[in-house]
Order: C-alpha cells, then structure tokens, then sequence
C-alpha cells in the first residue's frame, strides 16, 4: 500500500488546567489521500479545531500538547519535528484557513501586504515581482479588481471577500494540505456557496487534499469525499460520504442526521432529538462517550470499557457500542 | 383582524461624517416593509445579513423608533406612542435573541433575571414573583435550583431556555424571535426549536421568526417573507414559497441551502457578488441591479408594492426578477 498523503495515528491532545490534564481529543486516528476532501463534523467541544490545530501544532502554548500519536505527512512524523522545521511545513506542505477571517488578517495592513508577507516567507523574491504575484492570486480566487484591493484593508472587503484573501493566503505556496475550519460559518447561505465552489475548483486545479471542519452536515453531503464524526473528543463514525449518509450505524450519526429540520418535512412538526448534552471533559467515561444520550437501552458496561472499532465495509468503520454491535450491517 | 400590522415601515439612519459631523448619506436599513401577522401563527424573515431583518424585528418591538410607517399592534399604534404606554404594550410583546450569553445579565442570577419582568409590570410579592420564575424554569424544561446559579453556568441551549423563559414570563402575545437558534450545535437546536413549538401551541404565541437558516424558517412558520435590501420581495405560505418561488432571488437563496443528503448534489446556479449596501441603494429593483439584468432599467420608477399572483403568495412585480 502506497503511503498516505496525511495519516493520523492515535492522536491523544490534552490541556492542562487547574483541574489537572483535561483530554480534550482522545485516540483519533484517520487517512487523507491526496487530492479528497476530508470532512470532519461535530458540535462544539467535541474536539475538531483541537484536532486541526495539533496537525499544525499550532495548540495553544503553554497549556495544550500532543500527548501521544503521531501526524504523518507523506510518513514523516510532523509531532517528532523541531520547531524550525515544523515552521518550513505551514504553509508550504500545510496550510490552515479559519472561520472568522476578520480576527485572523492583520486589521491595520492592507491585505495586499500580507499575501506578500506570505509569500516572501517561503520563497526569495523581489518585492515586485512579490506584488504581482499577490495581484494573481487575488484574482485567482476571484476578486474582482485585485490591483485596487490589494491596496485596501480587511474591513474594505466583505465577509467573503476576507476569506478569498485568507484562502489567497494559504494558497500561495501551494500547499499540499488545506485545514479549513468552519470556513463559511459566519457567512450568508449565498455566499457560502460561492466559497465552496471556490474551493472545489482550487482543488481541482491544484490536486490539494481539503480538511473541511463544520458542524454543517449539508456542507459535509455537498462537498465531500469522506467523514468522520467526532463527539465528545473521538471519532465515532468514519467513512465515505455516500454510506454515512446512506446508512449511519453509530446513534449518535443518525440523531445527528435525524434532527435537522429538512425542507421536505412537515412544517411546524415536533423534531426527533438528542436529549441531554455532552458530557464534560472533566468526568468523560472511559468507554462510549454517548452512552448518557443514546436512545438505545444499554448496561452500565459501555461506560466502563473502550468499545471496540468495527469495520463495516468500503473503509465505513464505526465505534461498535455494545448497544447496538450486533445490529450493523455492511454498507 | 391581525395581532400586529405593519404599515409601509420605514428606518433610514444618517450617516454623519466629515469635519462638522454631517449627514453625508443615509443607510436606508429598512425601506417600506409591510406585513400583517394573525394571533398564533408564525411568520418567518429570511435574507442575506445587512437586509434589514434585525432592523425590522426590532422597529416593531420599538427598541428602534421608526422614520415613518405605522406598527399596529393590538389595536394601538405603538410606532408613535410615548414610553409610558408602551409599556403596557410590552407586557404583550417580547423578544428573544441570538446570543442569549449577551442578553442575560452576568451578574444577575436566574431567579433575578425572570422575576424583573414581574417587578417591571408591577405584579406579585416577592413570594409569588419566586414562585412564578420556578414556574417559568419547569416550563421550559430546567431545574427549580437553576434560580440561584448564574448564566455562565449554562450550556448555550440553556441559556436560551432562560431568554425563552424570560419572554414567556408575562404571558405574551407575539415573540419576535432573532436568530434564536444560529448559536446552537445541532442537536440541541433541534431541542429549542420543538420548545418554541411547544409554547406556540399552549399559549397561542405569534412569533415573528428571524432566522438565516432557511430550513429552520421553513420547519417554524406558517408564512415567509423573504428580505432584499431593506424591501419584502416575495411572501407566500411557507410550503408554497419554498415549492413554488418566484422572484430570482428567492430562488437563489434556495438554491444556495446545503442539502444533507450526497445523492442529491448538483450544479448550482451561483450568485455573484455580495449584497450591495443599503447606503444610496440603486433605483429600481435591487436584485435586479445586482444581477445586471437587462430588463432592470424597465423596473426604475415602476410602483414595486407587492402584488397577489395566487391566494397569499404576494411578490415584487419587477419585469426582471419575476
């Protein structure tokens, strides 16, 4: 088997507070190929920005670290780097785009300089020809009039038109990986669309692997090639996109699934959901993490033991509680 | 007759500026809106942001006073009214907001924050007010001690319980719902949105029902008005609207909804540009400015009130968006 474009191998990824060593991503492991789009979808909390950032090893410091596992880029191990080294791999091999571009461009820079920035950092070049460069790339990803907007600030530009330049910005060296993190969450539904799409074609073109982090499941369907489904930390539920959505095993998929209200619905119904919320990362249990919301009937064992992973078919693998093991069929 | 009517409704904001803080130009936020909403039924406001939706929801609880127009509500203008009476109109309408996290008092408890509706109005004892608030926590499904915790020891959904319990607190007619859900993870917007259902159909509310989330919208109301640039361009029964739209941009919104469901991607029509600024809005029809359709010139200057084209699917008649 050839290797990987990017492997993840039991990611462990804690915090330490006052409260001690909290494990806000706990034994994740998943493959990106080259050229796919990975979605990861999960609520808040449930650990798919820790997971991104740790890729980056952007974590927040002194607080979080990689406790264990290993991120494979191309089979080097990106955790085992030095810093120098790391800081040669954004960017270049990985880059990152993030949902609110407002507070992640420079406020008093024009967005022109920091596309420069950008690529003057990773490649010698003449500040002209720096310019021009960042004038393509603004038109690359499809701002009109880029010679003048090079020139104005972030808060000149739309909401979209803020994350075009961020993507601009990750772009510019072409990276082999791109992390979006909710990349259109903050956007309008119209405008969303337009970013998607810009991705979709840079994609193409360019043959980069995507890491689409959302809690959008509609995004997720529309735009790609595979899922996994984090909660409370782990991944549950992983595989192509057609079969998740075809045929989720996990209970917590399938409420997830079930409790969004769809255009073909009954207006004004009564929605199927998931009671309760997640459970904290100060007393997570050591088995099924869902166990305290899941509609199936279910023994305290679950909670106590790790459940084991089982593939069900086409690289479709999910958590097998004991709730419902017996019942998975393949996809 | 309608709970509340809302009557060419005008809010225009100067936009001061310059050496002697002059009005330069003015953002014309909401521009000529009008609706009607019956007792117990939800009307749904979708559109892009900066179309004047949070504008409209609040003219009409009058935390905005209004440029001209009329809100009737209730039989009583409460667009010119004084502060005095309005507040015997307040007991009647209330609001719930996006962010419940900004809209609760940090340093007031649970039990503070729902009882201030009562001493506000001038209702009750001590005792009964205490009574009343564990009351209003039962109802929307949270604990009787939750009365002495503070809300950033709530989860989001149950912080939103707690504005919810809050607007029911004095048995409201109409709720004007601001993106009460866009704050919320999946699973517990599902909660929250069954929760306002709920009170619906208890206490007969009418909510006026903001949201971007155009699925949501759908899921709640019984009509929907779709926003534009400070103008209603189309309103219809909700099953209807989103079956059969009508003006260019209504389709567009729809096309633009992620559909959970891989089977049914496709190409999408996309819509180019951003929403254009209510700031010296074009002449004419908007979208069709936006959209440089060659039949917009014929809209400049044309009467663009709302037309009926079949029982309650009213829409902008422009010659180049319907």
């Amino acid at each position: 088997m050839p290797t990987p474009l990017l492997e993840v191998r039991n990611l462990r990824v804690g915090f330490q507070t006052d409260e001690g060593l909290l494990t806000a991503v706990d034994d994740v492991d998943f493959i990106l190929e080259a050229g796919k789009t990975l979605g990861v979808v999960g609520e808040s909390g449930c650990g798919k920005s820790v997971t991104a950032m740790s890729l980056m090893r952007l974590l927040p410091q002194p607080a979080g670290r990689i406790l264990s596992g290993e991120v494979l880029l191309e089979g080097r191990d990106l955790t085992k780097l030095p810093i120098e080294a790391m800081r040669k791999i954004r960017g270049n091999d990985i880059a990152m785009i993030f949902q609110e571009p407002m507070t992640a461009l420079n406020p008093v820079q024009p967005v022109g300089m920091q596309i420069i920035e950008a690529i003057q950092l990773h490649e010698p070049t003449t500040p002209a020809k720096a310019l021009r460069r960042a004038v393509e790339l603004m038109e690359w990803v499809g701002i009109p009039a880029p010679e003048q907007r090079v020139n104005e600030y972030p808060h000149q530009l739309s909401g979209g038109m803020r994350q075009r330049v961020m993507i601009a910005m990750a772009l510019s060296c072409h990276p082999k990986v791109l992390i979006a993190d909710e990349p259109t969450t903050a956007l309008d539904v119209t405008v969303q669309a337009q970013i998607l799409d810009l991705l979709k074609r840079l994609q193409n073109e360019t043959g980069m692997a995507v890491i689409l982090i959302t809690h959008d499941l509609g995004v997720i369907a529309e735009t790609c090639d595979d899922v996994a489904v984090m909660y409370a930390g782990r991944i549950v539920e992983r595989g192509p996109v057609y079969p998740i959505f075809a045929k989720p095993q996990h209970p917590y998929t399938q409420g997830l699934i079930r409790c969004l209200p769809k255009l073909d619905h009954p207006p004004k119904t009564t929605l199927p959901v998931i009671p309760g919320m997640v459970p904290s990362l100060r007393d997570m249990p050591a088995g099924c993490r869902f166990a305290a919301r899941c509609p199936n009937p279910h023994s305290t064992d679950v909670l106590n033991t790790r459940q084991p992973w089982k593939e069900c078919g086409s690289g479709h693998g999910v958590e097998a509680c004991a709730c419902f093991a017996s019942q998975i069929s393949a996809s | 007759m309608s709970l509340l009517s809302v009557q060419n409704l005008k809010m225009h904001f100067p936009v001061r500026g310059g050496v002697f803080y002059t009005t330069q130009a003015v953002c014309k936020a909401v521009d000529g809106v009008s609706f009607e909403l019956k007792a117990g039924e939800t009307l749904g406001l979708v559109g892009e942001s900066g179309c004047g939706k949070s504008t409209v929801a609040r003219s009409v609880v009058r935390l905005l006073k209004p440029t001209s127009g009329n809100v009737v509500f209730n039989g009583h203008d409460i667009s010119t009214q004084s502060q005095s009476a309005l507040r015997s109109q307040r007991r009647e309408m209330q609001m719930i907001f996006q962010d419940p996290a900004e809209s609760l008092n940090p340093r007031h408890t649970i039990g503070q924050i729902l009882e201030e509706p009562f001493i506000i109005q001038k209702l009750g004892t001590r005792a009964e007010r205490a009574e009343w608030s564990v009351e209003l926590l039962k109802r929307v499904g949270l604990p009787a001690d939750a009365m002495f915790r503070y809300s950033f020891e709530f989860s989001g959904g149950q912080r939103q319980r707690i504005g919810i319990a809050r607007a029911i607190a004095l048995n409201p007619k109409l709720i004007v719902c601001d993106e009460p859900v866009s704050a919320l993870d999946v699973s517990v917007q599902s909660q929250v949105l069954n929760l306002l259902l709920e009170l619906q159909r208890d206490m007969g509310l009418s909510y006026l029902f903001i949201a971007h989330g155009l699925n949501v919208v759908k899921h709640m109301s019984d009509r929907v008005a779709v926003m534009y640039l400070g103008k209603i361009v189309e309103l219809a029964p909700a099953t209807e609207l989103y079956q059969n739209p009508r003006h260019a941009y209504t389709k567009a919104l729809l096309d633009a909804i992620p559909i959970a469901d891989p089977t049914q991607r496709r190409e999408r029509q996309l819509l180019r540009g951003d929403v254009p600024s209510p700031i010296n809005p074009p002449a004419g029809c908007a979208f069709g400015h936006r959209m440089k359709h060659p039949k917009w010139e014929q809209s400049v200057g044309m009467d663009l009130t709302l037309k009926e084209i079949s029982p309650g699917h009213f829409v902008q008649p422009c010659p180049c968006c319907t």
